[in-house]
């Protein structure tokens, strides 16, 4: 229904920019086309995020698993980065963005992957194995509650519930 | 606490446990959970579809979903479970207390008794968990549909289609869900409702007159969308710097849009009756005036003393309109939704912020758990901030490596006499600043008093004032800066802190001793029109420091990156100072607020000064600056800079305005209020005049007996004093239950710990009998929980099992966990339920020792 639409509030400049991704003779139907996902990663909002292809993936109901989306994936994932999403809503998708595997908990694996995001893949820019692990570790000794050497989601949310600086910054403004 | 732990604890119908078959048939009733959150029954769909099949359960499995999103962690990883427990090594048996006292938080968050007021909102959020299409074994989808998938999508409807409308949309929207989904929800639960109101037609119509309003509503929303001038600006903004920069700019929007209101608030309450009534300006213009405020601007409405005292009426015997009580009230009520509006936003971002940060926060893991600013979307500057985090978990690991340091008595000494001498110095210099500013001014008003020969001498010396006070206000804050390298602090967060706190003295002293200047000695000068003279200088203040704003941008960023990019290279580029321009925005507009009553079209000026500073700093930063090295904690810079605007700013041009209302006499000559004893006498006349007539007796009785009388402010502020009283007790009430459930929470890790220890020694047991006795026992063992068989033959796999569905339960309601460790028992055991409960019964004893010798205190 609207529920995305008054979400982002913007539900003609979401589809604006949409159809612009499509093909010129595909834009008259485009709330029922799919934009591949090499499309959708040239958005600029996009473009230079390390994690644009999680959030392709997350936001994708595409059956053949290529990534692609659809107007209302692209709506679903404009009102989740809204302003107006809830925290846990916010929260939840991040859990799912992050979890690299798509196994539903962020182990080692996920925590090193999303390390590598945030520090960029750069030669110069790795961090040892040492200096991983010992991160590894001190992130896990702080948000891993039960002890069972990975991170669910209630915990992540219990990390993010912690960080009011979140809401602000999970947000993509179109 | 012992109720619900018990009641839990007997309750074994929490779990899948094939063990307690029989159990659970018997005592499912009793399960208070399975009643609160009827249809969260059977939220872990793979479970259930999976054994609940096999077993032909004929009771669905409740589960209180009260932890936050607990379906993730028990939806996913049984989607995938060779591919998830291959990477999961723990759960050996640890040393005590490895449960974190910061763990229970998340209980503070949904304390249970949430889930039962409220439950049913909450859980099916969580519970309705879009899975990724590709996972593997959604090749089981078909098997989605049987009874627990569609016995929870009814219970959803249901609960949904018992909602008030605008909740159903809200739940609705709060589901992490595919519009599809939630359209398919929405119809389901649309056709539910209109088959059980099929008879009551008008809920129909006045749902559809609901629906045509929000549509209106989105309409409009989406027109003033598209209006909105800042959007562009702010996102490239945010893009480029991220949102610590993006803040200050908030901020300033924000003080924009306040002065466009007060503005329009006073244009049209003020200057356009006034307009009406005017006479007519014979003063010269030169140009200059604009620079100075004074000469041809006397004679208008920009300030106090050109408003009449008149009642204009333009119609005989028509309505007219008393100029003394049109200012009076604006600006009273003006100032009052400040107040609120200030209030309001400050205990918002109090609560949002300070109490949830309440314990001391570790800055690794939510550093990279939630760091990422999804708001930028430049190349370079992602580039950048990746770098900048690189160098910050660098720095932070070598700073967790480090020992503590720990300082000798004489080098401590040495810093605490450190921190003295700056201290002394800064407040030294803030109180010579304030005595110049002091002298000058005096010297200033005889020599105005006594009038200048030649014009252009006469504007000059009006100018040499608010150039020396902005000039103070500019190079004392770089003075403080260095002062505080000289102190070397132990932390940047400290550094920064102080640092403002010695710029808001200086600012605030600066402000407090022109007020005094104003209120004391201009007030009873002999001056035709003290209010205009203040109003003036208020002027010009402003405008000088707009103008050492503009240079401020020119020199400190434009040519601090010439020089930077150019001369020493080692300097690079300039970083924004968030901390300086803030305390600059909020100097400003303390000037305005105190301005108001002297020169009531001042917010307009503000408004153009700022909407001017806006634009440079926005080239200027595009230009000339790169993103902040330092990760600012945003919120709480928010939170800070808000609190310091009401705190010293507001407050004190509060009281500003009150001595200048209640105890200052205005001029004779001049302004709506001249002739009487105080600006405030013009309320009390008015009353008087109102007293005559019957028809307004109530606004009389009011203002004796509530706004003039003491003791209805006493019982105002006791009744306050009160609630306020109560709250604290409060707060501590709930400061005490915290650390009762922390606690809880560490026990019930005890006791999982204990359980899964003996329970490890229960299979190497069964397991070294079994493998004497060859492999027949094992099969009977496993025809009869045909669904475990893998956690036999893969050995290690039956731990991780219980591990994670003790996880789910944990999170799902904390006092459930005895339960699940105690149900989740050996598949291939001989232990029966009894002795599983005898044992789990055996540690929460012990447990329960354990607390009420660590914690007795708290013990009710």
């Amino acid at each position: 229904m609207t529920a995305a639409q008054r979400g982002t509030g913007q539900g003609t400049d979401a589809y604006k920019r949409f159809s612009e991704l499509l093909p010129k003779e595909e834009r008259e139907n485009a709330c029922s086309a799919r934009v591949p996902k090499s499309q959708i990663l040239t958005l600029p909002e996009l473009r230079a995020n390390p994690f644009q292809q999680r959030i392709c993936h997350v936001f994708s109901t595409s059956e053949t698993e290529d990534d692609s989306m659809s107007f209302e994936d692209f709506l679903d994932m404009l009102s989740v980065f809204s302003d107006s999403a809830t925290s846990d809503i916010k929260s939840y998708y991040a859990f799912r963005i992050f979890d690299f595997d798509n196994d539903g908990i962020l182990d080692r694996k996920d925590l090193e992957q999303l390390v590598n995001c945030l520090t960029g893949q750069g030669e110069g820019s790795r961090l040892s194995s040492t200096e991983m692990d010992q991160l590894i570790q001190n992130i896990l000794e702080e948000s891993d509650i039960d002890k069972d050497g990975s991170i669910n989601l209630a915990e992540f949310q219990h990390v993010v519930s912690r960080s009011p600086d979140f809401a602000s910054s999970f947000k993509i403004v179109l | 606490m012992s109720y619900h732990y018990n009641e839990t604890f007997e309750n074994p119908d929490y779990h899948f446990s094939e063990t307690l078959e029989i159990d659970r048939r018997g005592s499912s009733q009793r399960n208070p959970f399975s009643y609160q959150t009827p249809h969260d029954s059977s939220q872990s769909d793979y479970y259930g579809e999976r054994r609940g099949r096999e077993q032909n359960y004929p009771v669905a499995i409740p589960m209180a979903s009260l932890g936050p999103g607990s379906d993730c962690s028990q939806d996913l990883p049984s989607t995938s479970p060779y591919g998830n427990f291959t990477g999961n090594l723990s759960f050996e048996p640890e040393p005590e207390l490895t449960y974190t006292p910061h763990s229970t938080s998340h209980m503070l968050d949904y304390p249970y008794t949430h889930g039962i007021s409220s439950g049913s909102e909450d859980s099916f959020i969580r519970r309705r968990n879009r899975r990724p299409p590709d996972d593997i074994f959604m090749t089981s989808s078909s098997m989605l549909e049987t009874d627990p998938m569609c016995r929870e999508e009814e219970d959803l409807i249901g609960s949904l289609a018992s909602m008030s409308t605008n909740e159903r949309i809200k739940a609705i929207q709060k589901m992490p869900e595919t519009m599809r989904k939630k359209r398919e929800i929405r119809n389901k639960v649309l056709k539910e409702i209109t088959k059980k109101s099929r008879h009551r037609g008008a809920q129909c119509t006045q749902g559809t007159w609901g629906v045509s309003f929000g549509r209106f509503g989105n309409t409009l929303s989406e027109y003033f969308h598209q209006l909105r001038p800042w959007h562009k600006t702010l996102k490239i903004i945010g893009a480029e710097f991220g949102t610590s920069v993006l803040s200050y700019f908030v901020f300033l929007k924000w003080l924009l849009n306040l002065n466009i209101f007060s503005f329009l608030i006073n244009f049209g309450f003020i200057t356009i009756p006034q307009f009406l009534a005017a006479e007519p300006n014979n003063l010269s213009f030169t140009g200059l005036e604009l620079l100075t405020g004074a000469g041809y601007f006397q004679q208008t409405v920009l300030y106090y003393g050109f408003y009449t005292n008149a009642t204009i009426s333009k119609v005989e015997n028509g309505p007219s309109y008393n100029m003394q009580l049109a200012y009076i009230f604006t600006v009273g009520i003006y100032f009052v939704i400040c107040f609120l509006i200030l209030l309001f936003s400050m205990a918002r971002f109090f609560s949002r912020n300070f109490v949830k940060l309440t314990k001391a926060f570790s800055v690794n893991a939510s550093k990279l758990l939630c760091t990422w600013d999804f708001n930028i979307t430049n190349e370079k500057a992602v580039k950048l901030q990746q770098k900048n985090l690189l160098t910050q978990i660098k720095e932070g690991l070598t700073e967790v490596n480090k020992e503590v340091l720990n300082f000798s008595v004489k080098e401590r000494v040495g810093r605490i006499a450190t921190h003295l001498l700056a201290w002394v110095v800064s407040l030294a210099t803030a109180v010579a600043s304030c005595a110049g500013v002091y002298f000058l001014s005096i010297n200033n008003l005889e020599l105005f008093m006594k009038g200048y020969s030649n014009d252009l001498q006469r504007q000059t010396a009006m100018l040499v004032l608010p150039v020396i006070v902005s000039l103070l206000n500019t190079l004392i804050p770089f003075f403080f800066s260095w002062l505080g390298y000289l102190e070397k602090f132990q932390t940047p967060g400290q550094h920064i802190y102080v640092t403002i706190i010695r710029n808001i003295i200086l600012k605030i002293s600066i402000v407090g001793i022109l007020c005094y200047y104003w209120l004391n000695i201009v007030a009873t000068s002999e001056s035709q029109c003290w209010e205009t003279l203040v109003g003036q200088d208020i002027y010009r203040l402003a405008l000088v420091d707009f103008i050492f704003c503009l240079l401020g941008s020119f020199f400190g960023e434009f040519l601090r990156r010439i020089i930077g990019t150019t001369v020493c290279m080692n300097l690079g580029l300039p970083e924004f100072d968030i901390g300086r321009n803030v305390l600059d925005l909020i100097y400003a507009q303390t000037l305005t607020w105190i301005g108001i009553l002297f020169s009531p079209l001042l917010p307009g000026i503000q408004m153009i000064a700022f909407l001017i500073v806006l634009f440079v700093k926005k080239v200027s930063l595009m230009r000339n600056c790169q993103p902040p090295r330092k990760v600012w904690r945003t919120a709480q810079m928010t939170t800070s800079f808000i609190f310091l605007l009401f705190c010293p700013s507001f407050l004190g041009v509060l009281s500003v305005i009150g001595v200048t209302v209640w105890r200052l006499k205005p001029s004779e000559e001049c302004g709506p209020f001249r002739g009487l004893p105080s600006m405030y006498a013009a309320v009390d006349q008015w009353i008087q005049i109102l007293e005559s007539y019957t028809v307004s007796k109530w606004v009389v009785w009011i203002y004796h007996n509530l706004i003039s009388s003491e003791l209805f402010f006493f019982i105002i502020s006791t009744v306050v004093l009160i609630v306020t009283y109560l709250y604290l007790e409060i707060i501590q009430a709930r400061k005490t239950m915290t650390k009762l459930l922390q606690n809880q929470i560490i026990n019930a890790g005890k006791d999982k710990k204990f359980l899964l220890q003996k329970l490890r020694r229960e299979q190497r047991a069964k397991r070294s009998s079994s493998a004497l006795g060859g492999r027949g026992q094992q099969r009977s063992s496993s025809s009869y929980h045909p669904s475990m068989q893998p956690a036999q033959e893969v050995p290690g796999y039956s731990e991780r099992a219980f591990d994670r569905s003790q996880n789910t339960s944990y999170h799902e309601h904390p006092f459930s966990v005895e339960i699940s460790s105690s149900s989740d028992f050996p598949p291939g055991g001989e232990p029966s339920p009894s002795r599983a409960v005898a044992l789990a019964l055996r540690a929460r004893a012990a447990a329960l020792g354990e607390d009420s010798d660590g914690s007795g205190g708290f013990q009710p």
